[in-house]
């Protein structure tokens, strides 16, 4: 393992767009001691490592995305967006330089740092260098003779085969020899005919087999023939012929073996049969490569790799290796590993290294076994050929865009070729053998290099600084969110009793939106705590509407609000209005529970600290290191709670209340022929529907409930003073009710409302005495009375007036009141009645299940029959 | 607008309109240079060029507001657009869908009747284009040629549904009734476009023949494929009589030679092939359809002598036409799979067809010469040309190997056999099973088994008959024994694992794994009768027939052997049941074993089994009359 840090020298710098340079297109190149470098731009760079000087700029008409050399023909291939592969001849390349040294002033292009070397002119690359014009290219690979592109159809991916064309002899486009498509691929969205640049360039790559027949690829890699076999099959081996691997941006890993891709002119290849999907990483491939992990045996000089490496976006790391298990069979060891990410770029390196660059460090990882050295004593493909674990060692560079591994390899080390997001080419040599270098004596020459070392030592420290520093700065404020929410917390959770120092009250109202009348809810968060409420928080409201439950059981629907909460200091208040109904089939299912609670959400605070700081974050915004935090994750303390019945849905129109009301239940605003026609469609309807119709010759459902004055009374106190007993009730039934404060100002003892769905609801209060019930006299009491033609709103209403009754009785048991002697025998009777009636209900319902359509209609009546003898002695509270 | 100039042509425009005018014709002037270049870089980039400046133009007219006056002109460069772009990728894609749907939203801007018809789908957008554009009376031409082009991408996405109803909208009320594709693109007549309208690549009209030919070619393959022969024949001769370049015309003919040749009219179907090759430069599928149609015949000289010749005209390889650069017949017909009459294949493909026909029909020679082609042709990566293995639909890559050695041996070459049986087993060396250590396999018991394919002990199978061949009987019967060792280690779960691909699984159904066991089995028992071992003999050919019932040849080698012994009762229950079961019909069908397989057993099959039967039978009456 590298122990010592590594050397770093900066060779040059080259122009970068502001933020920095965003990794995945730009492409690093070397070929002894000449550098090739793209930055993501037009223009391609040539750069002399041994005259640290940049020899050649060349300009191409769009994004170059992808560089790869041919040594042997001595040709540069250039992937150009949207236009296609261009091919320089290096040759020709130099030439063209010397040629054109004369008339190009344009360096704009280049910020060279080497002083004293003269700007390199731009040479614009000639149209005739395109090989292969084709827009939707997307990546290409160049084997000996053919040339593997991979294009992005409008629903596929296309992998395509062409004879190798080169500049110099008559390029053919129609050299296609093979395609095949791959799986779907989700369209980028753009303007028609124009597709947008992929965030996520696919990878292509070439794996060959081990004899030394096959063509090799520039990129490429070899395999050795187990894990060739493994991953590509016996026909592949037996062929020799070279697969190609496809890292798509979906995370698919497919491979093709190219010799079958090799198809008749007209027709693709038959994806089921010549693709083969190896493996899914979920996360963008950003690099395939491959590696030696084990010690070559003595006797075989090619060094094949053994171990095929794919890296995704996010950090997934995914090794396959072949071996053996114990009995002898050939089996595929796949692993998976987790690896800081975003991962930017990545080489293999000799050695069984592997170097990838994060924003905030470059690390190299060893996948030899364990990173401990080989045991001879071992048999031959035991099992457990990679490590279970991967531990990164840093190497103290950020920041690295693109990355190779330099042909010009010292002794017994590794030397990197690295483009920084700033634009920076250096080179980091890493000394494998940890012995100290022996000290020398001290020349003119060698403090020279000392100094010029440091330096460029201090340069990347302070990039490193730059980038660490705003990471720190993000996790601090993070971590004042999160204490800031832990004090909220607390202050809620802690203090159950009495008022709390965050509390939200839910009022009703009705209002007008959009031409319709709607229930609205309004939560009124209020923070009395000495907290603020910051990003990360939101308001919960969930609606459930439990209606339904009361008539057969079934589940009620819930609907929930979540509004951010967006800095909240102490004192503050913060209104929301939510609509609960009717909705677009104008029911509204009354009653309904309305809920809220704050919600505070971890991801959005803690989510981009624990992301590592990236300078070419702007190319992925908003994105969060997948599994660390789950979706949902968060911290959800309840606040308070309400139920919204009829008595706080009814609508009084007959009553002079605000004007929005006055205009009656269903008619919208203004337009008296909307209004008619209103009417005329509207559910509760003058002159259509079924229950209008009832409302006219049937007669209305009743149901009275009888409390006693006395009860009644004490539960008022003395708020109600001066008025009648009547007034007093309806007044406090319709408390909630924005008509309340009018009950009580006209002193009125029966109101006529009308329901969400239009109907009438009749509520009556006076007084009665109740006679038989108490051998001492008659007991004074107040009876209620529900009168609606609608027998569903009858029901709710009367379940809102129970509701509230029972809490009341509740209420007054606490405070100890006693009611007067009573005839138990005749209470007795009532409730022995009721009991039967009960039973009969139980039986009624259950054939109800059970029955066809014709009996249960015979049924239903008996059952509602049955629930007006169990109201009729009405209910009696003393 | 039209200034009328002495001098005519050399007027500046004055106008927008002209401007633009003159613009769409210079591309599309440029474009018909561009076609006629040849197949060239050169020609890729003008096109590429007119391409884009059309697309620019479109642009800059659809920045503007519509108007009645510019709607012809932007109707034009749009179907010149989507002509060019089509053409250029070969293909219609999804996004010029809304290129015209664009255009059709342009129509109805200046109808400003836009806003009630956004929601609806393409279909209705053009029912009610059409209607509106009755009233505007200049745009028709132009709208006619945009509605040629939807019609061509509704056919070549195979939306038939949408298509009978445009072209039923286009056609007006004279045949709304009809939903025969082929009667409406006969009805429908484009206006023609006027003299000073803007330059096109491709006119309304001969769109509308080509999409005439390209239906009726599409209708008549699809019949064919679902076997609804005599329509097809008809939407077959429709195409063929239509307007139609060289290539659809050899298509149709050979489509037509399927066709004929499936309703049982040979000499018909001979017509029309001959007819196919006479008349284009593509030679595979007329004679892949010819060697069917001999096969079928019987003729097997006729169908290995079409075979040979489709294997030469697929090695040329045909430098492909630079493709017109306006909407062709052949771009909306389906790319041919390999279901279809017109699928012929690679070379390779025909060579392993040619190489297996001959195997078969007993040409073992040839076959031999063939099979070691085809290994040329697969192998030989000095070749700067790379060839598709047969396979998928054919054998795998291991299989085309052992029939090339089983072809050798047939042939009478044992030594060449063994050879390609060790650069096969060379190859895959690294594949291999390694031997289980002694030590691991006491602890892991008997149980675990190291996977092998069932053609590695193919592989020794075949090594050991060219052993035969070559007289050396212990190699012989170490190679069977070899072969054994790994059939028996293999159990049916183990076919899951290993680099066998699907392929390599599908070949190898258990039927012929028990067959590859009767076949090692029988073959060592032959060895050992020739070596005088009888009892050893004796003891594999019981093991056979336990291995594999269904295998009658060894049965009678078992009860030979067993006659031979003088081992009378067991040889009498034997032959009762040989006896009884040669009464009943053969029904073990060997079609499902590879072929290598199936030749191998040939090799092993018992000569005169009904002469021995005969003879027990008197020899049985015999000892009964004593």
């Amino acid at each position: 393992m590298a122990s010592r840090a590594p050397r770093v020298e900066y060779l040059a710098g080259f122009r970068c767009p502001l933020g920095g340079l965003a990794a995945g297109k730009p492409r690093v190149l070397c070929h002894g001691a000449e550098v090739f470098l793209s930055t993501g731009s037009e223009l391609v760079y040539v750069y002399d490592q041994e005259g640290r000087l940049l020899t050649a700029v060349y300009k191409f008409p769009g994004q170059v995305w992808h560089l790869e050399l041919l040594a042997l023909r001595k040709a540069l291939y250039v992937l150009c967006a949207q236009s296609g592969i261009y091919c320089l001849s290096l040759d020709q390349a130099g030439r063209s330089v010397s040629q054109d040294g004369g008339d190009g002033g344009d360096s704009q292009g280049t910020e060279d740092e080497q002083d004293g070397a003269p700007p390199s002119p731009v040479i614009p690359v000639d149209p005739g260098a395109c090989v292969l014009p084709d827009a939707t290219l997307c990546a290409f690979t160049i084997l000996d003779d053919v040339l593997v592109t991979l294009a992005q159809g409008p629903t596929q991916w296309k992998v395509q085969l062409f004879e190798r064309p080169s500049p110099g002899e008559d390029p053919r486009p129609g050299g296609q020899i093979g395609e095949v498509h791959l799986s779907s691929c989700t369209p980028t969205a753009g303007s028609p005919g124009e597709p947008a640049a992929p965030h996520f360039l696919p990878v292509l790559c070439c794996a060959s087999p081990p004899s030394s027949r096959a063509p090799r690829s520039s990129r490429g890699f070899a395999l050795e023939g187990a894990l060739f076999g493994l991953l590509f099959g016996a026909g592949a081996t037996l062929l020799e012929s070279p697969a190609i691997l496809c890292g798509l941006p979906d995370g698919q890993l497919c491979c093709v073996v190219l010799q079958t891709l090799v198809t008749s002119r007209s027709a693709p290849g038959d994806p089921k049969a010549l693709v083969k999907i190896l493996h899914h990483l979920e996360e963008p491939v950003v690099f395939i490569g491959a590696l030696r992990t084990e010690p070559l045996a003595e006797d075989v000089e090619d060094e094949h790799s053994d171990c095929l490496v794919v890296l995704g976006h996010h950090g997934r790391t995914l090794a396959i290796k072949a071996s053996w298990n114990e009995a002898g069979h050939l089996a595929p060891e796949l692993r998976e590993y987790r690896l800081p990410g975003p991962v930017l770029c990545a080489a293999c390196g000799g050695h069984s290294r592997l170097y990838l660059s994060s924003p905030s460090d470059l690390c190299v990882v060893d996948l030899a076994r364990g990173g401990s050295p080989w045991d001879p004593a071992q048999p031959d493909g035991a099992l457990g050929g990679l490590p279970s674990l991967l531990c990164p060692t840093s190497l103290s560079v950020c920041s690295v865009v693109t990355l190779s591994v330099s042909s010009r390899t010292p002794e017994g080390g590794t030397e990197l070729l690295a483009l920084s997001a700033k634009g920076r080419l250096m080179t980091c040599s890493l000394d494998l053998h940890p012995e100290t270098p022996c000290p020398t004596s001290v020349t003119s020459a060698n403090t020279g290099q000392k100094i010029k070392e440091l330096l460029s030592g201090i340069g990347t420290v302070s990039e490193r600084v730059s980038s660490l520093k705003k990471a720190v700065d993000q996790r601090n404020k993070a971590l004042m969110c999160l204490n800031e929410a832990m004090n909220v917390s607390c202050a809620l959770l802690s203090s159950r009793e009495g008022p709390r120092p965050i509390s939200c009250a839910i009022t009703t109202a009705w209002s007008c939106l959009q031409l319709q009348d709607v229930l609205t809810a309004t939560c009124l968060l209020e923070n009395s705590s000495s907290f603020s409420l910051d990003r990360g928080w939101a308001l919960c409201v969930q609606v459930l509407s439990s209606s339904r439950a009361l008539d057969l059981g079934s589940a009620g629907s819930a609907v929930t609000y979540t509004i951010p909460v967006d800095q909240l200091g102490p004192g503050g208040r913060r209104e929301v209005t939510l609509p609960l109904g009717p909705g677009e089939d104008g029911a509204l299912d009354l009653p309904v529970t309305v809920s809220c609670a704050l919600f505070y959400h971890l991801r959005e605070v803690v989510g981009g600290a624990l992301a590592p700081t990236d300078p070419a974050q702007d190319a992925w915004p908003d994105e969060c290191p997948p599994d660390v935090l789950p979706e949902q994750d968060g911290v959800c303390l309840p606040l308070s709670e309400c139920t919204v019945d009829m008595l706080q849905g009814l609508r009084f129109p007959s009553l002079s209340v605000p004007p929005m009301q006055a205009l009656g239940p269903l008619s919208p605003a203004g337009d008296p022929i909307h209004t008619f026609l209103g009417t005329c469609r509207g559910p509760g309807g003058q002159l259509a529907g079924p229950s209008s119709l009832r409302a006219k010759y049937l007669p209305p459902s009743v149901a009275t409930i009888k409390v006693s004055a006395e009860l009644l009374r004490a539960a008022f106190g003395d708020g109600h003073a001066g008025m009648s007993l009547g007034c007093a009730t309806l007044q406090w039934l319709l408390a909630e009710n924005a008509v309340g404060d009018i009950v009580r100002a006209q002193a009125l003892s029966s109101v006529q409302g009308v329901a969400p769905d239009g109907t009438e609801v009749h509520l009556i209060v006076h007084e009665v005495a109740v006679t038989d019930l108490c051998p001492a006299g008659p007991i004074q009491a107040v009876e209620i009375q529900v009168e609606s033609s609608s027998l569903a709103n009858m029901c709710r209403t009367h379940h809102a007036i129970i509701g509230r009754l029972q809490r009341m009785v509740v209420e007054q048991a606490a405070r100890g009141s006693s009611p007067p002697d009573l005839r138990l025998q005749y209470l007795h009777q009532i409730h022995a009645n009721h009991e039967t009636l009960l039973r009969e209900v139980q039986t009624l319902r259950d054939r109800l299940c059970t029955e066809d359509e014709a009996s249960s209609c015979a049924t239903a009546q008996r059952l509602l029959q049955v629930y007006r003898q169990l109201r009729s002695p009405s209910l009696l509270l003393l | 607008m039209a200034h009328k100039t002495p001098l005519g042509s050399s007027a500046p425009p004055t106008s927008c309109l002209d401007l633009w005018r003159e613009k769409n014709d210079q591309l599309v002037r440029q474009a018909k240079v561009a076609q006629d270049l040849g197949l060239s870089l050169r020609r890729q980039q003008l096109a590429q060029d007119a391409l884009e400046g059309l697309r620019g133009l479109l642009h800059s007219l659809q920045g503007l507001p519509a108007a009645v006056s510019v709607l012809p002109l932007e109707l034009s460069v749009i179907c010149n657009f989507i002509t060019l772009r089509a053409s250029l990728a070969q293909g219609f894609t999804e996004d010029l869908a809304q290129d015209i749907q664009r255009g059709l939203e342009r129509v109805l801007e200046t109808q400003e009747q836009l806003e009630a018809r956004l929601e609806h789908g393409l279909r209705e957008l053009w029912d009610f284009v059409l209607h509106v554009s009755s009233l505007l009376p200049e745009v028709l031409p132009a709208l006619h040629h945009l509605a040629g082009l939807q019609a061509a991408l509704w056919l070549s996405t195979n939306h038939l549904g949408d298509l009978t109803f445009l072209l039923q909208t286009l056609n007006g009320s004279q045949c709304r009734a009809s939903e025969d594709l082929l009667l409406l693109l006969k009805t429908w007549r484009p206006p023609a476009e006027e003299s000073d309208a803007p330059l096109t690549l491709q006119d309304a009209r001969s769109l509308r023949d080509v999409l005439l030919t390209a239906f009726a070619h599409r209708q008549g393959l699809q019949e064919l494929i679902t076997g609804s022969l005599p329509r097809a024949l008809s939407s077959l001769h429709e195409a063929a009589s239509s307007l139609c370049p060289q290539t659809v015309l050899v298509q149709v003919y050979t489509a037509l030679g399927t066709c004929l040749r499936k309703m049982g009219s040979p000499q018909k179907a001979l017509l029309y092939l001959i007819a196919a090759l006479k008349g284009g430069s593509t030679w595979g599928p007329p004679l892949l359809e010819a060697s069917r149609l001999y096969r079928q015949l019987g003729n097997t000289a006729a169908e290995i002598e079409s075979l040979e010749l489709l294997v030469e005209a697929l090695s040329v390889s045909d430098i492909p036409e630079a493709p017109q650069l306006l909407i062709e017949v052949e771009l909306l017909l389906p790319r041919p799979d390999p279901a279809s009459p017109l699928h012929c294949g690679t070379q390779s493909q025909a060579k392993y067809l040619l190489a297996s026909r001959c195997l078969q029909t007993g040409r073992a020679e040839d076959a031999a010469e063939h099979y070691l082609d085809l290994l040329a042709l697969l192998l030989d990566v000095s070749e700067p040309k790379l060839s598709p293995p047969p396979c998928p639909p054919g054998p795998c890559v291991p299989e085309v190997f052992l029939e090339a050695a089983a072809a050798l041996i047939q042939a009478g070459r044992a030594q060449d056999a063994l050879t390609i049986c060790e650069e096969l087993l060379s190859r895959m060396s690294s594949l291999l099973p390694k031997r289980p250590r002694l030590w691991k396999d006491a602890r892991k018991g008997a149980r675990e088994s190291p996977h092998c394919s069932p053609w590695v002990s193919a592989t020794y199978l075949l090594q050991g008959q060219a052993w035969v061949q070559l007289g050396a009987r212990k190699e012989a019967i170490s190679e069977f024994s070899r072969c054994l060792e790994l059939l028996f280690r293999a159990t049916p779960k183990d076919k899951e694992q290993g680099p066998a691909s699907s392929c390599e699984q599908g070949c190898t159904s258990d039927v012929a794994l028990q067959q590859l066991r009767a076949a090692a089995l029988i073959s060592r028992g032959l060895e050992w009768v020739a070596s005088g071992q009888d009892t050893r003999a004796l003891q594999d050919f019981l093991l056979s027939v336990q291995v594999c019932p269904g295998n009658q040849d060894a049965s009678f080698h078992l009860l030979r052997t067993l006659r031979r012994l003088d081992r009378r009762d067991e040889a009498t229950a034997l032959w009762r049941r040989l006896e009884a079961q040669t009464e009943l019909p053969q029904e073990n069908a060997t079609w499902s074993l590879p072929l290598y397989l199936e030749t191998c057993l040939g090799w092993i099959r018992p000569p005169d089994c009904e002469t021995l039967l005969a003879e027990f039978r008197t020899s049985l009456l015999k000892t009964c009359d004593l």
